[in-house]
Formats: structure tokens, C-alpha cells, sequence
């Protein structure tokens, strides 16, 4: 077991805009645990998607730290970072950025195409996650076809294929009605419960607090707060 | 990911923009199809001279012709091409048969059709060489002597004759005019009852003192003399027949590699044709007179020059060594296997030319590549960042776009390829209609030999992943945080 699974010292991304500096993440110290389930609060601007997008390695920061099991990711050539994007992490969008030409299946099946999962056990795995989330009979939709709460389904689908470690999650209800908003959230809480670690990132203080173990608010790129939720992790809501 | 994801994931998003992708990829169909259409021109061209060299055995041989003005030295006589210079040539190692060019000119009469023509002697030896032993129709002579003359398929279209066949065993009578001494001499003498008398009239006796009035009156009168035998030898010629029958008709005709002249006859029975006479142009005339054989007191070995001599080499002897040879001897020598690598430097440059050509509308097409690989990732901006988060790196990204102007490239080198080669099957139908028109022999001026196809798909795969090198750079220095954020 790792100490400080993940975490971020003093981790800043600032932009500069015309004379402007930016400072959508500045001097934030954040650890989480494995198996954790955090939500990253804040209004828009606040830093809370530049955050993630940090965390998950799609962003590189100005200064400070990002370890995951003691692996700075700042010491990755572009090429690793890409392979720890492919192995460890998975992510789920407020938009769900699923690919309007291909079906869920084939959503899904993409996913596999950067971890060196062998051709023929791609569509097999990819097929089995779906039915495990319910969307068995929706495999051969396109996007266009489905709901919204079953595109983030099927988006869901495409993070968890690859078996992450962490899955990190940037408004996953940010477009969905209420119902399939809860859904959602109970399948987030459903695989954080069997050992998956989820971050996530939303607007919605009251969804963040009934459904994750702890809230970290942001306000201006730096943490105002870090408190923990209604729900402990890994429990059963 | 491996090649077949690549090819499965371009081909995927070629299908998506069907329209665009069709008229790109049609640009490069367009452009290949130009580069091997000109390509295949330029091999065809090479194709057919090379099958007609081989087919004549002439990287095998060489020509061999007198010396351009001839002066003696004090060491050497001039080199006359000559009997005596045809057997010396013959021995030379490495030449399996020497045989001269002996034509002279003659009056034919087949049936009730008289045409003036060229004919040539030709030794039953070298009718047996490759360059004269295609027939359309027949075989050739039996014996040197036998009473038979082939024909070749030019004397064929002069009588308006289709079917080689029909001439086969028909006589054809031959007559020759030849000039002879005899009649020049008798013309020396002018006639008695005007211009001696004339003559001796203008003569001042007086004056013969002087040796320069003598010298002018001789040089007077041995002009005239001169000019009264050459008209005399011009003029008043014998005339010789003979009749022979057709045994074969050759192919081709005067327009070949060889020049054959449209009516054949074996050696021994063309030699009071040939050499029966002398011949009628005053520059052998002169030649002879310088030689001292216009009167057969020159050397017995002597007697007719030849205006070329054809050398037939073996092919396990370097030519250069017969040529160095032939040289050394004061001739001047053409050797066919010259000509064709001089041809061939014509062809790499001609080939080359056509080839720019075709690169510079394979260029413009690739143009048409980048401006849809361009569009395409302005248009794709999401999709990659979305590959980009589910652990595609940079040369994933570059991999995928050009793969996919590979692909555009292949699909075109493809099917322009095989358009290329439908523009080639038309325009040679074209050529072939005109031709037979023409009464041009059938020949396909057009070829696809496989290095013109592997070239065309190399270029058109080049090309284009060239063409979309700039893209796919683009494409995977595309940010995926600004991608994703795209709505």
C-alpha cells in the first residue's frame, strides 16, 4: 500500500492571457487516498476542471508536485504520461465526448486500442462492460440514438473498460435531468464501493455531499475548504 | 496500436467523408493515372526497341563503312571496303560472319506490273542470321546460285498485295542497266567527219613551240576525251535480265533496323548485276580510277566497293575488341549495342522528363491531401483530444492522420494505376486504328511492366504521406484540454 496514493504539493497552472496571468490552480496540496471518493466543488472558473484535467495528465502544471504511487508525473516524457492516461486512468465527461460515427460498442471498444489489449478480446470486454452497466441491448446504437443518461453510461463504460485505477469524473450530471442524474451518481458510488477510486468534479454542492466521501471546495484556484461528505467511502449509501 | 488499427480507423473516417474524400483521392487517381499513362509510353517505346534489336540479333551486330575521305599516307593506302577487306574482317576473332551491303538498282516485272527498286545481294550465310530470317511467307534462298529472289513485305504493299502467300513460287523477271567501259571508250573517239577536222583548224601550228600553248592544246583535248568517255559510259549501258522466282517474302521492309532493300537475290546470281557493270555514280568512278581498278589492273582481290559491311559478333566477345579491331584497320564502324545505350540514356532522360510530369500533378493532388487533412483535423479537434484522454500519445495521433493520407494516396496510386492503364488500352486502340490506316505495322506503343507499377505505387504512397506529414504534426500537437473544452 502506497502512503499518499496521489497527491499534489504546491501544484499551480497558471495561463498567461495577454497581460493577464491566470491562476486556474494555485499552491494546492491535495492527497487522496485509494478507494477514496472525492467531489471538487467550486463555482465555474473556480480551477476545479483544470484540477482534474492535472490529475489525470492531460494538463501539465506551471510548478509544483502530481505523485501517483510515488511517480512524479512531471518526470514522464509525453509518451508515458499517454500510457498512464491509458492504464491507470479513466475518465468520464460532462458532454460524455463519446464519438457521434462509432456505436457504444465501438465507443468502448476505442478505449482498448492504447493499452495493448490483444484485437480479438477488445470487443468481447468492451461488450461485457456494457451489459454489466445495463446497455446490452444498446451496443449497436450510435450516440445520436441513446439518452442522455445512457451516453454517459456508455461513457462510463469507456473509462472503466480499461480497468483504471482511478476514474476521474468532470460534471458527469452536468447534463442530465434528475433521474438519470441520481443514476449516475449510484453507479459512481456502486464501483467507488467495490474498490474504485472516483473524483469528481461538479457544481452540485448537494450531490457532492450526499454521494462522495469527502468535498474539496475551490474557489479562485486554491482549496478553501477540504471536509468530508455524508457518505464514508466505500459505504453503502 | 497495430497497422491493421490504423488502416481499420482511417478507412473508418476516409467512409465518413465520403464526398471529400472521394474527390480527393479522384485528384490522385487523376495524377497517377497522367504519370503512368506517360510512363507506359516511354516503356513501351523502350519495350519495342529492344524486342526489335533482339529480334534482329543487333546487340550482336555491327555495321562497318569506308573511311570518310579517304587520304593515303605514306605508310598506308586508304582503306577500300572491299572483298579482300570483308575476308580480313571476317577473321578477326570474335566475328562469327562478315557480309557486305551489295545493292544496286534494277527493273522488276511480276505479272503485268514493272517497278524500278533497290535490290541486294545476300549469301545464303547471312539470310541464315536473325536479321533476315523472319519471313512473312517462304524461306530463304537454297543455294548462292539458285535462280530465286525473296521479297520483303515493303515490295509486297508496292504491288498492292495483301497475302505474302500469294507471291510464293511466282517469276519475277529482273533487269538491270549497267554501264560498261566498252561504251565510254568507243565515245573517246570523236566522230571523224566534223570535230577532228574542227579541231585541227583551231590548232596553230606556230604556236607549238610554245610548251605552254602545247601543254594547254593537250589538256584541251584529253578533257574533251574525258567528258566523251564518261558520257559515253553514262549514257550507252548494257542491259542485263534474268528471271527468278519468288521463294519468300520478308518481313518488314526498308524502313527496319537493316534497311533491307525490297528484293533479295543470292550472291553468285546477283553477280553480273552487281558486278557486272560498273557502277554508274562518277564518284565510284573516280574512286576506282584513283584505285587503279576501274580497268582491272588494280588488285584481283578487289574490284567492288562496298558501302557497308554488316559484322555479325559472337556474343561471348566484348564488341569494343572487334570494333578497336575493324578501326585500326581505317574503317569507320556503327555498332548497334552503341546505339542502344546511347538510346538507353535517351529513354532514362525521356522517362525522367514524363516522370516530372506526372510528379507535378501527383504534387498538385497532394495538395488537395493536405488541404482535407487540414480540414479534417479542424473538423476533428475533439476526437483527438477525446484519443488523447483515453491514452493516445503524439505518435498515435501522427500515426492515424497519416495513415490516413497513405491510404488516400494508396486507394489513388491504386485505381489510377488501373486507370492509367484503360487511358493507355484506348489510346493504343486509337494509335492501332490509324496505323492499320497507314498500313504501319501493328505495334503496342504502350507497356506496364511491373517496376512501372511498383513506381506508381510507391510515388502515389510517397506522395501522399508526404502531403500529410504537415497535417499529422498538426493533429498530434493538438492540446486536449482546448480540444475537449470544444463545444
Amino acid at each position: 500500500m502506497y502512503q499518499d496514493w496521489f497527491k499534489t504539493i504546491d501544484l499551480c497552472r497558471h495561463y498567461q492571457r495577454g497581460q493577464h496571468v491566470v491562476r486556474a490552480v494555485d499552491r494546492v496540496d491535495l492527497a487522496i487516498d485509494k478507494g477514496d471518493f472525492l467531489a471538487i466543488v467550486g463555482s465555474s472558473g473556480s480551477g476545479k476542471s483544470t484540477m482534474l484535467n492535472l490529475l489525470a495528465g492531460l494538463d501539465t502544471p506551471t510548478s509544483g508536485k502530481i505523485e501517483f504511487e510515488d511517480t512524479l508525473l512531471q518526470s514522464l516524457s509525453r509518451r508515458e504520461l499517454a500510457a498512464y492516461r491509458a492504464h491507470k486512468v479513466g475518465m468520464v465527461f460532462q458532454s460524455f465526448n463519446l464519438m457521434p460515427h462509432l456505436t457504444a460498442l465501438e465507443n468502448v471498444e476505442r478505449a482498448l486500442y492504447f493499452n495493448h489489449t490483444p484485437r480479438r478480446k477488445r470487443r468481447q470486454m468492451a461488450a461485457e462492460i456494457l451489459e454489466k452497466l445495463g446497455l446490452h441491448d444498446r451496443v449497436d446504437h450510435h450516440p445520436a440514438d441513446l439518452s442522455g443518461g445512457e451516453q454517459q453510461r456508455v461513457s462510463i463504460a469507456r473509462a472503466l473498460v480499461k480497468n483504471p485505477e482511478v476514474l476521474f469524473a468532470d460534471e458527469p450530471t452536468g447534463n442530465l435531468d434528475q433521474g438519470n442524474s441520481i443514476q449516475i451518481a449510484d453507479l459512481l458510488t456502486d464501483l467507488n464501493r467495490k474498490g474504485l477510486t472516483v473524483v469528481m468534479v461538479t457544481h452540485d454542492l448537494e450531490l457532492a455531499g450526499r454521494y462522495a466521501a469527502r468535498i474539496v471546495r475551490m474557489h479562485y484556484g486554491q482549496i478553501i475548504d477540504n471536509s468530508l461528505g455524508e457518505t464514508e467511502p466505500g459505504a453503502t449509501k | 496500436m497495430t497497422f491493421r488499427d490504423f488502416v481499420s480507423i482511417s478507412t473508418g473516417n476516409l467512409w465518413r467523408m465520403k464526398l471529400r474524400a472521394f474527390l480527393t483521392v479522384s485528384g490522385v487517381i487523376i495524377a497517377i493515372a497522367a504519370f503512368v499513362a506517360m510512363l507506359s509510353f516511354g516503356a513501351g517505346m523502350q519495350r519495342n526497341v529492344s524486342e526489335q534489336y533482339e529480334k534482329l540479333d543487333l546487340f550482336n551486330t555491327m555495321q562497318v563503312y569506308p573511311p570518310r575521305d579517304a587520304q593515303p599516307t605514306d605508310t598506308m593506302p586508304p582503306a577500300i571496303l572491299d572483298a579482300r577487306a570483308v575476308a580480313a574482317i571476317s577473321d578477326l576473332p570474335g566475328v562469327k560472319l562478315a557480309y557486305p551491303f551489295d545493292d544496286f538498282d534494277l527493273t522488276a516485272n511480276i505479272s503485268d506490273t514493272e517497278l524500278s527498286i533497290s535490290a541486294q545481294a545476300l549469301s545464303v550465310e547471312a539470310m541464315n542470321t536473325k536479321a533476315y530470317s523472319h519471313f512473312a511467307a517462304g524461306s530463304a534462298f537454297e543455294s548462292d546460285c539458285a535462280k530465286e529472289a525473296i521479297v520483303t513485305e515493303q515490295f509486297l504493299h508496292l504491288l498492292n498485295i495483301g497475302k505474302a502467300d500469294s507471291l510464293i513460287g511466282d517469276t519475277l523477271i529482273i533487269s538491270v542497266s549497267v554501264a560498261s567501259i566498252d561504251s565510254g571508250i568507243v565515245h573517246i573517239i570523236p566522230k571523224m567527219d566534223s570535230t577532228l577536222k574542227e579541231r585541227i583548224k583551231e590548232i596553230h601550228f606556230d604556236s607549238l613551240i610554245h610548251a605552254a600553248y602545247t601543254k594547254r592544246i593537250v589538256r584541251r583535248e584529253l578533257g574533251n576525251a574525258m567528258m566523251r568517255f564518261l558520257d559515253g559510259f553514262l549514257n550507252a549501258k548494257a542491259v542485263l535480265r534474268d528471271t527468278l522466282i519468288i521463294r519468300g517474302v520478308m518481313e518488314g521492309g526498308q524502313g527496319g533496323m537493316m534497311r533491307i532493300k525490297p528484293v533479295i537475290i543470292p550472291t553468285a546470281t546477283a553477280e553480273r548485276f552487281s558486278y557486272g557493270g560498273m557502277s554508274d555514280n562518277p564518284a565510284d568512278l573516280f574512286a576506282a580510277l584513283q584505285s587503279g581498278n576501274l580497268l582491272g589492273t588494280g588488285d584481283e582481290a578487289g574490284g567492288r566497293f562496298y558501302p557497308k559491311v554488316t559484322v555479325n559478333l559472337d556474343p561471348n566477345i566484348t564488341y569494343t575488341s572487334v570494333r578497336d579491331s575493324i578501326k585500326a584497320m581505317g574503317f569507320r564502324t556503327f555498332s548497334y549495342a552503341e546505339q542502344f545505350a546511347e538510346m538507353q540514356k535517351f529513354f532514362i532522360y525521356f522517362d525522367m522528363g514524363l516522370g516530372v510530369i506526372g510528379l507535378i500533378a501527383l504534387i498538385t493532388a497532394s495538395l488537395g491531401i493536405v488541404n482535407t487533412m487540414v480540414m479534417s483535423i479542424i473538423e476533428r479537434r475533439r476526437e483527438i483530444g477525446i484519443l488523447k484522454s483515453l491514452g493516445a500519445d503524439e505518435r498515435d495521433i501522427r500515426l492515424l492522420f497519416l495513415a490516413e493520407s497513405g491510404l488516400i494516396g494508396f486507394i489513388g496510386a491504386v485505381f489510377g494505376i488501373i486507370f492509367g492503364w484503360v487511358i493507355t488500352r484506348a489510346a493504343s486502340l486509337v494509335i492501332k486504328v490509324i496505323m492499320e490506316k497507314q498500313d504501319i505495322p501493328e505495334m503496342d506503343l504502350f507497356a506496364l511492366p511491373p517496376w512501372l507499377i511498383l513506381t506508381a505505387l510507391l510515388f502515389g504512397l510517397l506522395v501522399s504521406l508526404a502531403a500529410g506529414f504537415y497535417p499529422a504534426s498538426r493533429a498530434a500537437r493538438v492540446d486536449p484540454v482546448e480540444a475537449l473544452r470544444t463545444e
